[in-house]
């Protein structure tokens, strides 16, 4: 069976003259089998724009998207019609696509009728409410109200509701819960779960709070001006991080336990070391990305871009992980 | 030990054609020198408007019902912020007291030189050009910006440089007192936690004291001293750090830290329902439609913020001596 996602060599360059490399040589797959791969990195990393690539939005300036083995940019039309319904999106604010003058109700049934997912009027309501039900929603509750009468997270559940319905088989999902509160966050990765248990739905989970990241689980790829640094098991790379970004990365989380504070105090580490500018426009990018901000940059990290690969030294039974950093050859 | 900021009985709330919704309730809080006190609480449940309210910066339809914040200057000597008159209050701003807004990086001018919108304040109190320029040199060095920082213009910074000139000019002058509200919100994990640890340096080195208002518990679990945890406008408990997180009493608290999502992946359940904005804040316990352990009084009777054991407060009847001797 293919994969449902095969994301290749993929190149995005913005601009004329302040050349952006939003998205630098990424290549990812996710299998067949359900899954929840996290895609996460700092602000400006790229993460959103590898998603409106993938959803078909955005035509990469070099590199392919292969969607259950066919490339999604040149399919026929009867392909892209199946790859609208199996393929959705879950942007970060639910409020921008919902009509404000559709009750929920409505929203709910131009799904229905768009993709002709019920026959009769009877088996029309059964399935919105077991759509709503399955993201812990009360149809009463909500099929009767407008869109600025639901709270944010009731909102981004009805965006749920709604994606469930057309019975995607891959939900991309950028930044879902950052307008959210944490006591609702919980409930809403708890439903991206369930989709992968339950109901055969894989997610591309993009986000830049590793925490979310870690509670979804799955796979993990970090991201650092446009490149891969490092990818794996969610849990193997969170909790033994190899490359020096994913390294500062996670130990920088806000853990929420005072009895586990920073060890570390950057308060007077050098900027361009550290957290300085992100902007992905370097002239010359054939070298290590993170060489200016790595504790640990060699003479080679200059010399020419690290390849993404499984580290040389590996226990056999270790899970997957590949990383971008000479610490490794 | 005296407080350096003393709030009693702050109210404030929505003008609205007929009558005021309130947002906050009967604030008390004080706040001690040279602490990081953190203000948590979810979106929505008045921590700006406390924010603004102490800055006495709220504007209409906001309005501020009643209260008294009195902050302490030198020795002995205290102004209570809500009863002075405007000018007064001027001459405290940005000396005794600063405010870092929610937002405020995207607030700098693009057109003006980052050095010129720090210095123009300065000036504006009393400084000479040349003693505003090596004090804003001074503060840039503070959150680890280079001088030459000051002939940029805001579009070439970082979003976390442009938080730092924020913080810089917000420290220019040594004020007492900050209040920062979401400064790392918008910023990523690196970036914050750099910040945060500058800002903690700052404390130090200046012996400010530093009101962090924020949604984030890990924010507050990294760097508070103590904690104030907000729910539909009101403080439901108070302590330090470790009490707060380690024996949460509240069960507002303890809902709020049992649903944080934890790095061992173990399933945690939301709280359950949402909290309510202003105009729908229940009558008795605000949180008792939400609280696993309510009981008959708390639907009638709102609870008062009590002093527990070992600097520990909460507004929970089940901590209040009197109920439960009657119970
Ligand atoms: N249409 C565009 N034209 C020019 N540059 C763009 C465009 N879209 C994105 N970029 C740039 O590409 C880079 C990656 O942007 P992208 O939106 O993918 O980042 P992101 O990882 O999603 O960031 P965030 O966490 O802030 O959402 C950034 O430098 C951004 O400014
Ligand atoms: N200027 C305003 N106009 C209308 N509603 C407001 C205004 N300021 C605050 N509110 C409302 O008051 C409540 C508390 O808001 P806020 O203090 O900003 O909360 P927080 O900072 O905790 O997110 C919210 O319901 C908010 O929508
Ligand atoms: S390749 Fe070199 S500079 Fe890059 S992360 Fe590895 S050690 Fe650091
Ligand atoms: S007063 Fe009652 S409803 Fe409110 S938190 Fe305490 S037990 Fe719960
Ligand atoms: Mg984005
Ligand atoms: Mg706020």
């Amino acid at each position: 069976m293919p994969d449902l996602l095969a994301v290749e060599n993929l190149r995005q360059i913005f601009g004329g003259r302040n050349r952006t490399y939003a998205v630098d040589d990424v290549s990812f797959r996710i299998p067949a089998e359900p899954r929840i791969v996290s895609l996460v990195g700092e602000s400006g990393s790229g993460k959103s724009t590898i998603a409106r690539i993938i959803l078909g939005l955005l035509r990469p300036t070099a590199g392919t998207v292969l969607y259950d083995g066919v490339d999604i940019f040149r399919p026929d039309r009867s392909w892209n019609r199946r790859f609208r319904s199996e393929v959705q999106a879950v942007f970060q604010d639910p409020y921008s696509v919902y009509n404000p003058v559709y009750k929920a109700e409505r929203v709910l049934k131009l799904v229905i009728r768009k993709f002709g997912l019920a026959k009769t009027k009877a088996e029309a309501r059964e399935r919105m409410e077991a759509a709503l039900r399955a993201v812990d929603l009360q149809p009463d509750e909500v099929l009767d109200r407008h869109p600025h009468q639901l709270s944010g997270g009731q909102r981004q559940r009805l965006m749920l509701a709604r994606v469930y319905l057309m019975r995607p088989r891959l939900i991309v999902a950028d930044e879902p819960v950052s307008m959210i509160d944490a006591g609702m966050r919980a409930s809403f990765l708890n439903i991206l779960g369930d989709f992968r248990d339950n109901h055969g739905i894989s997610t591309l989970f993009i986000t830049h709070d590793l925490s979310t990241a870690m509670y979804l689980g799955g796979e993990i790829i970090v991201l650092y001006q446009g490149r891969i640094m490092e990818t794996g098991a969610t849990h193997s790379v969170m909790s033994a991080p190899m490359h020096p970004y994913a390294q500062l990365l996670i130990d920088s989380i806000p853990t929420p336990d005072p009895r586990r504070r920073w060890e570390e105090d950057l308060s007077s580490a050098p900027l361009s070391e550290i957290g300085g500018a992100t902007v992905a426009s370097a002239p010359n990018r054939d070298h290590c990305l993170f060489a200016d901000r790595c504790p640990q940059v060699m003479e080679k990290c200059w010399a020419a871009r690290p390849v993404l690969r499984a580290p040389a030294a590996r226990a056999a039974d270790a899970a997957h992980r590949d990383v971008a950093c000479y610490l490794y050859d | 030990m005296p407080a350096l900021l003393e709030i009693r009985g702050l109210s404030a709330g929505l003008q609205g054609r007929r009558a005021i919704t309130q947002v906050i309730s009967q604030i008390d809080l004080d706040v001690q020198a040279g602490e990081i006190l953190g203000v948590v609480g979810e979106s929505g449940c008045g921590k700006s408007t406390l924010a603004t309210a102490i800055m006495r910066l709220l504007v209409p339809p906001q309005v501020l019902q009643s209260g008294s914040i009195r902050l302490r200057l030198a020795a002995g000597e205290t102004v209570d912020l809500l009863a002075i008159s405007e000018s007064e209050l001027r001459a405290l701003r940005w000396r005794h007291l600063s405010y870092i807004p929610q937002g405020s990086m995207n607030s700098l001018n693009p057109v003006l030189r980052v050095g010129r919108q720090m210095m123009d304040t300065l000036i504006q109190h009393g400084l000479t050009s040349g003693e505003a320029r090596a004090r804003a040199i001074e503060a840039l060095e503070l959150v680890n910006l280079e001088r030459k920082l000051l002939d940029s213009y805001p579009h070439e910074l970082s979003g976390g440089m442009r938080q730092r000139v924020i913080i810089a000019a917000a420290v220019s002058m040594r004020p007492a007192l900050i209040v920062a509200d979401e400064l790392t919100t918008a910023l990523d994990v690196v970036t914050q936690r750099q910040i945060l640890q500058e800002l903690a340096a700052i404390r130090d080195e200046l012996g400010a004291t530093i009101l962090l208002i924020t949604h984030d518990m890990g924010v507050v679990a990294q760097i508070a001293d103590r904690v104030a945890v907000m729910y539909a406008g009101k403080i439901a408990e108070l302590g330090s750090v470790h009490g707060i997180f380690e024996a949460p009493r509240h069960p507002y608290s303890q809902g709020l830290i049992g649903s944080i999502p934890r790095a061992s992946g173990q399933r945690v359940e939301g709280l359950p329902g949402e909290a309510p904005s202003p105009w729908n804040y229940p009558a008795g316990c605000r949180f008792h439609p939400r609280c696993p352990k309510v009981f008959d009084l708390c639907r009638e009777h709102a609870p008062e913020l009590m002093r527990q054991d070992s600097g520990r407060w909460a507004a929970c009847h089940l901590y209040d001596d009197e109920v439960a001797a009657h119970a």
